[in-house]
């Protein structure tokens, strides 16, 4: 009998504990960091945000972190399943300007946590907390910028016999005139003629001088100058502008490296270097690639030629505009718990993890006083390559951004990415033409979007 | 309380039958139904995901006929259909003809035949993709070598859809197996009464063979309206992989891609909802058609026909 009941109650101990324990742990308030819609997502990079995890789970008793792991290919539709049955992650990230723009209508405006608190944001680059800031809007403390620059071959240059480009900033005989110049010379067919030679062959060329393959339209054209520099449209988002002096400009330079100069791969010889499998660069066919930080993680991986780096050029009005990336955390306003969200954004962007949580994602912290720790880190990992014109970029950042949100994004991306089809299947290599053509699609889609708006 | 053993026996095997269905039938309406009469409901409103939806009337179906890159979606898929319904009916029907012949190893060629149409999806579109390549892939390096430039295929926008229904062919040979069991199950002796008839093998075929395959055409001729109206994957991928989904010059933009894009890249739920209700309308009156018509066309061997 004094057994049964000894054996009853230490059943009835380990009962009550187990009906106990999960209501201790739920102390903690929870918060889910949903990560997929960007970079996050390979399996060095998973393990890495589960150390980071831990760590704020140890040092914190009332908050606990949880990073959701989503692929990418499915991450936009899982997320706006969450969204739409009101299950929303606390913070979403790391996000690109792009993706912001994207789901645009989904985030929490993360201004009157900053105001509450009086937090100090003098730390970060002052252009970073700009890129992510909207009119009744800021979405995010800046995590990490993906400065760009140019990337070449060294072999190339030194086969060629032609100078390296310099890495000076100040020197401003760096142009896009001598960019052509040099990649015509860097651009060969399979007799070795280069692109200047009356006897090269455009129909067999076996090497390219520049690349800027891996972006988008606004990408391409936000580097010429134009007031609305890589957005489309005007301040207040009812006019398209488009087809500015600027863009067309730079849409016709783009347009004459195909199919007149062939120094710029067309849309088909494009997609023959990537069925090699191979990042533009790492081809081995392309002499110069403008490029981001992020290809540094993501590729430059065993090539069997060397890699020099250079600014972005001046272009024809004598500026220089680098255009930038930049990734943050976002906290989604139908999200519960937003105050703990906010204190893990916090804690993510701080001095003290910030160069670790770059680490993981490849980006340049966007705190200042880190610059350092970050640039020592780079060094190791890139000996030959001049970090200093990777930092400088920033100075030199599109604004407005070219990923930046407008009315209708992804409507609005689409029809100047078909425009920019037409030169690169050379259906139309009339730049003029090419882009009014788009701004007339342009302000119908404006003008359906704030029609829409006023109904 | 119930009392079931009062109950008829035709109405208890009714409540059995009701009992044995009903997991299908939960599945239906929650799963089907609902979906379905959700997007209804969405298709008059604009809705964003995030936000609540904000009753339009019949905003979103005015503004679909004035969108031209709705009908731009919709003669891509037309395209598409006229190419790739009848030459998938005719090829897989022929293949059919073909393996039903007394040859040796004729098995082997039957499964040899079938094998790609099990293998399908991304993997196989990729796998195309590359072999579509202008500049290194294998389509054109064949015809190189006989002497021929090959086109763009996916990177060309005037031979993007071709290219996609030489890869639909691929799958023919799901098609040919439905006909194959067809052709296997015309009665022998029907052939023979042709033969004594003096009938040689392109009459018999043209009045046996034929007219006995006919509800076999059909099914095939209407399944095959359905996939062709609901293409998403392949051009989905395949697009994608050269660089513009849709692309080149929104030469692959079919409807079910152009849905999807309104659904998920431009988050306009409602727009989207509309589409697939059009798209449901168009498919319902091909398919209607197809039927009414059937009676012209379609001979079943057990109907009376007539008042004979």
């Amino acid at each position: 009998m004094k057994r049964n009941s000894w054996l009853l109650i230490t059943c009835l101990v380990i009962v009550s504990l187990l009906v106990v324990a999960p209501a201790l742990a739920q102390d903690k308030v929870k918060v889910t960091i949903f990560v997929g819609l960007g970079t996050g997502t390979d399996p060095d990079q998973i393990t890495k945000q589960e150390e980071l995890q831990a760590r704020f789970n140890a040092s914190h008793d009332s908050i606990e972190i949880e990073f959701l792991i989503v692929p990418h290919d499915e991450a936009g539709t899982r997320l706006l399943a969450m969204l739409a049955g009101d299950n929303a992650p606390q913070l979403v990230g790391p996000n690109g300007i792009s993706t912001i723009a994207e789901y645009f209508d989904s985030w929490a405006d993360i201004t009157p946590f900053i105001e509450a608190e009086g937090f100090d944001t003098s730390d970060f680059y002052q252009e970073s907390l700009e890129l992510n800031a909207y009119p009744n809007l800021n979405t995010g403390l800046p995590l990490g910028l993906f400065p760009s620059f140019v990337l070449y071959n060294i072999d190339m240059f030194d086969a060629a016999g032609i100078d390296y480009p310099p890495t000076d900033y100040n020197d401003t005989s760096w142009n896009y005139d001598k960019l052509r110049e040099i990649a015509m010379l860097l651009t060969l067919d399979s007799n070795a003629n280069d692109a200047t030679m009356e006897e090269f062959d455009a129909e067999d060329i076996v090497q390219w001088g520049f690349s800027d393959a891996w972006t988008d339209t606004r990408g391409m054209l936000a580097r010429w100058g134009a007031p609305d520099v890589g957005r489309p449209t005007s301040a207040d988002y009812k006019t398209a502008s488009a087809n500015s002096a600027e863009w067309v400009y730079g849409l016709q330079w783009f347009s004459d490296g195909m199919w007149v100069d062939h120094f710029i791969p067309t849309g088909e010889q494009q997609s023959g270097i990537e069925a090699t499998g191979a990042a533009p660069l790492d081809s081995g066919v392309i002499a110069m690639f403008y490029t981001h930080t992020w290809y540094l993680g993501e590729a430059l991986f065993d090539l069997p030629f060397e890699v020099g780096i250079a600014p972005a050029p001046f272009n024809q009005n004598g500026q220089r505009i680098a255009r930038i990336h930049a990734d943050n955390f976002t906290i989604p306003k139908n999200a519960t718990n937003q105050q703990e969200a906010w204190e893990v954004m916090k804690w993510l962007t701080s001095e003290e993890n910030l160069v670790d949580v770059c680490l993981i994602y490849g980006c340049i912290p966007a705190r200042m006083s880190l610059a350092d720790d970050f640039a020592a880190a780079l060094n190791e990992r890139f000996p030959d390559l001049d970090t200093n014109v990777i930092f400088e970029a920033i100075d030199y950042l599109d604004a407005p951004n070219h990923e930046s949100w407008v009315p209708n994004w992804g409507r609005i991306n689409d029809a100047l990415n078909f425009a920019a089809s037409l030169i690169n299947t050379g259906e139309n290599t009339d730049a003029q033409s090419v882009l009014d053509q788009a701004n007339v699609e342009l302000q119908k889609i404006l003008d359906e979007y704030w029609a829409s708006q006023s109904s | 309380m119930l009392n079931i053993r009062s109950w008829s026996l035709s109405r208890r095997e009714a409540a059995a039958g009701y009992l044995f269905i009903s997991p299908w039938i939960i599945g239906f309406i929650l799963l089907t139904l609902g979906p379905m009469l959700a997007s209804l409901y969405f298709s008059f409103n604009q809705y964003n995901i995030v936000d609540m939806p904000r009753w339009i009337g019949l905003g979103n179906y005015t503004r679909l006929f004035n969108d031209p890159l709705f009908w731009q979606s919709l003669k891509v898929t037309l395209y598409f259909a006229v190419l790739a319904l009848p030459s998938g009916l005719i090829l897989s029907f022929l293949l059919a003809i073909l393996l039903n012949q007394n040859i040796p190893g004729v098995r082997l060629w039957r499964t040899l035949y079938f094998l790609p149409s099990v293998l399908t999806g991304v993997a196989v579109t990729l796998l195309w993709v590359l072999l579509f390549n202008p500049q290194m892939g294998a389509v054109n390096q064949v015809l190189e070598l006989i002497g021929i430039k090959g086109p763009g295929w996916l990177n060309d926008p005037d031979w993007s859809i071709p290219a996609l229904v030489i890869m639909a062919l691929w799958g023919v040979g799901q098609n040919m197996i439905i006909y194959l069991a067809g052709l296997q199950s015309v009665p022998a002796e029907l052939y023979d009464a042709a033969k004594v008839d003096g009938a040689g093998r392109v009459m018999q075929f043209r009045h046996v063979t034929l007219p006995m395959m006919t509800p076999v055409l059909f099914y095939n001729l209407v399944l095959g309206l359905i996939g062709t109206f609901s293409y998403f994957t392949q051009a989905y991928v395949a697009s994608g992989a050269v660089g513009e989904v849709g692309g080149p010059l929104r030469s692959t933009l079919f409807y079910n891609l152009y849905l999807y894009q309104n659904a998920f890249d431009y988050r306009e739920m409602g727009y989207a909802s509309a589409m697939a209700w059009v798209l449901f309308a168009i498919v319902l009156l091909l398919t209607l058609v197809v039927f009414r018509s059937s009676s012209l066309w379609v001979y079943y061997e057990g109907e009376l026909r007539g008042k004979g």
